[in-house]
């Protein structure tokens, strides 16, 4: 592609942009609907030497490759584990209790033994990008996202829970194919769903907390989230970028779409144990339509013989661009974005029927 | 449904599996080189099926000439590639068609830049060439009424005409040692981009992307109330499609050398768009569409194409209802349609 990539687009384009997805219906500039996602190509069980893998195409050219692998760890009896489960997971990332998921480990802790007794250290993501080093913001930042989903969910950890002396540690290795065009949350987000729904882990044949014994058939192995007959089942977080312009909501956007933004959210849903999704964690990210610069008005333009520039004070033009709001030229926008809109965004995905469930029900069906 | 997602595709066959088990010496491979080149069809349709890499002998027979993307070391016959390609064969001329290539400029290109930086009497642009181009400000239309030179004042308006991140289409002038081009915006055609939708499709080799054609400035008729849209194609792969403006050709042959920067100052270097229409959107969004899916089948990007393209979109929406989206499945019958004649 092009050498110098991250030049900002010109304000007639943005403009051009912006007022064609502020529309209604908005007129996205591949002709998409608001909701729908551009093709993927996806599949799973790629590695063969991994508990889990699956890789994602997406329709822009980038691609993603998750390698699931799971280790028998010593669980560290340093202290006792109480039977609150809130207490015992330190919050997210151990950021204190104050994150989100301490909402949802106390909604629906699973009746079963294992139930609330996973810690967070048990599950490592790590994000390699082409051209960029492991300690970049993007990396780091992907990654805590990603980790933040799905420990928000609860259910994950508690599945690597083997009794009280020994759990599993689940390593997820992420690796970006591509150069990242667009914002590569989803993709990966979607690629480490697939990943997690066809891990699999050794049947355990000891009992209680003697020193865990598996079956050394592959074919005994069970799942990390087991597949049933009915969509009724827990499954691991996926997160989908959602992004305003005006009223408009829109679904994976691209990056000429993400240019003009007037607010992206990371939303993250999981399905629970009776089949209805909930939103586990919820991130703004930083649009990059914040640092365009802004248009000229003809009225304000030296060049198309307007005297406006000569004869205006200078508080009259403040006055002028500030009244004009974006609606003659483009206008970087200011601001956060209201809450009514953040609901509804929120709504649109873990609704039934809506965006997150068909999105789901699309990656249960993908073939190995 | 919000998504479809599909199932890989296994890499399609070779169409002509090279025959090289019976063979051992060293010499074998430009053996069967040189008998592929008799069996290649001539022209620009036929390529040969086999990759031909850096440094690698063509053909070492005396009989054949050397075309572009080959060499020939001093002291031996034999023809070598330069370049990672196909190999494609005029009467006697041997020459190697890159599978990815960046646009090299010349002179008299009619390309689409995007400002990069401002310089104090220059700016440079990005062309998708492998250097930055420059566009002086002596070579771009002044505004004013009459010819003038250029003042100090100019010098220090520089960003009133084109600021960072604008688009402008330009004219390669002349091209340096180095080969960077110089631009120059003198004519009513040229200057800054707006009312309309960017898209690139440089870096294509192998007779894909933009091709230099007759005419590179076209204006479609499209349907749905979307009244006129023109499509600029860079020779350098960036495309700008765009609402029609009648103002240059109102004036039609009225606008003599003299009056000529006089009628393009008024919104000449204006970044301000005009008022669009949902349906004009809506029909260059098509166009854009259509272009991308010319773009993802490998075929050229000329006047016919498109054109040919945006008929088969119309076509089939007709056929199939309201879905607007021409990716995947669609653009591949897009392709089919446009090749279909």
């Amino acid at each position: 592609m092009a050498p110098y990539t991250n030049i900002p687009l010109s304000p007639a384009e943005l403009s051009y942009l912006h007022t064609s997805l502020s529309q209604q219906p908005p007129l996205r500039p591949d002709g998409r609907s608001p909701t729908q996602f551009r093709p993927l190509i996806a599949e799973t069980d790629i590695l063969p030497s991994a508990n889990g893998s699956a890789r994602i195409c997406f329709a822009d050219g980038t691609e993603a490759i998750v390698g699931v692998k799971a280790e028998v760890e010593k669980s560290r009896l340093a202290h006792t584990v109480p039977s609150n489960g809130e207490a015992a997971g330190q919050g997210v990332l151990g950021l204190g209790k104050g994150s989100a998921r301490d909402v949802g480990d106390e909604m629906d802790v699973e009746g079963d033994e294992s139930g609330g007794k996973g810690r967070d250290a048990w599950l490592e993501v790590a994000i390699e990008i082409p051209g960029m080093r492991d300690d970049d913001a993007l990396p780091v930042f992907l990654s805590a996202m990603l980790t933040e989903a799905l420990l928000a969910d609860g259910g994950l950890k508690d599945r690597l829970w083997i009794n009280s002396r020994f759990h599993w540690r689940l390593y997820i290795d992420i690796l970006l194919h591509s150069q990242a065009l667009s914002y590569p949350l989803p993709l990966l987000s979607l690629t480490t769903h697939l990943a997690l729904l066809s891990t699999r882990l050794p049947a355990l044949v000891s009992e209680k907390d003697e020193d865990p014994l598996f079956n050394d058939d592959w074919e005994a192995s069970t799942y990390l989230y087991p597949p049933t007959t009915t969509t009724q089942h827990q499954k691991p977080p996926v997160t989908l970028l959602v992004m305003s312009v005006g009223a408009t909501i829109l679904f994976d956007p691209s990056k000429q779409e993400l240019a003009v933004a007037d607010s992206v959210l990371a939303i993250s849903a999981a399905q629970s144990s009776t089949g209805e999704l909930r939103m586990v964690a919820l991130r703004t990210i930083d649009p990059p339509s914040r640092l365009t610069a802004a248009g000229v008005p003809n009225v304000l333009n030296t060049t198309t013989g307007a005297t406006g520039a000569q004869t205006l004070s200078a508080a009259d033009v403040l006055a002028m661009r500030e009244k004009d709001q974006g609606q003659s030229v483009w206008r970087p926008p200011r601001g956060g974005v209201p809450r009514a809109l953040v609901a509804k965004m929120i709504k649109m995905v873990v609704e039934r029927g809506g965006v997150g469930e068909e999105v789901m029900e699309g990656l249960a069906n993908v073939e190995t | 449904m919000a998504i479809t997602i599909l199932p890989p595709t296994p890499a399609a066959l070779p169409s002509r599996i090279p025959s090289t088990a019976h063979h051992d010496t060293a010499s074998s491979d430009e053996d069967d080189d040189s008998m592929d080149i008799d069996d290649l069809p001539s022209g620009h349709q036929a390529h040969s099926a086999a990759i031909i890499t850096p440094g690698q002998t063509v053909t070492d027979d005396a009989q054949w000439m050397r075309g572009h993307g080959t060499f020939a070391a001093p002291d031996s016959t034999a023809i070598r590639s330069t370049l990672a390609g196909t190999l494609q064969k005029t009467n006697k001329l041997l020459s190697i068609v890159p599978l990815r290539a960046r646009y090299t400029p010349e002179i008299g290109d009619l390309v689409i830049g995007r400002i990069v930086e401002v310089q104090s009497r220059r700016w440079k642009v990005d062309v998708a060439a492998p250097l930055l181009a420059n566009l002086m400000l002596s070579s771009i239309n002044l505004p004013g009424g009459a010819l003038r030179k250029r003042t100090s004042v100019d010098e220090l308006n520089i960003r009133a005409f084109f600021g960072e991140g604008e688009l402008l289409v330009a004219e390669v002038q002349s091209l340096f040692q180095d080969g960077s081009a110089s631009l120059h915006t003198r004519s009513l055609k040229y200057g800054k981009l707006r009312n309309g939708y960017f898209m690139s499709v440089s870096g294509m080799g192998g007779g894909a992307g933009v091709v230099r054609a007759k005419r590179q400035i076209f204006t479609l008729q499209t349907a749905h109330g979307g009244g006129e849209v023109d499509v600029i194609l860079g020779v350098n792969g960036y495309i700008w499609v765009a609402k029609h403006t009648a103002e240059v050709e109102g004036k039609g042959e009225a606008v003599g050398v003299n009056r000529l920067e006089e009628v393009a100052s008024a919104s000449m270097y204006s970044s301000q768009n005009d008022d669009i229409g949902a349906e004009t959107r809506r029909e260059i969004a098509r166009v854009a569409g259509c272009i991308r899916a010319l773009m993802e089948g490998g075929v050229k990007v000329d006047e016919e194409t498109v054109r040919r393209a945006y008929e088969a979109g119309l076509e089939m929406d007709e056929r199939e209802g309201e879905a607007e989206y021409l990716g995947g499945e669609r653009g591949r019958s897009i392709i089919e349609m446009v090749l279909g004649g």
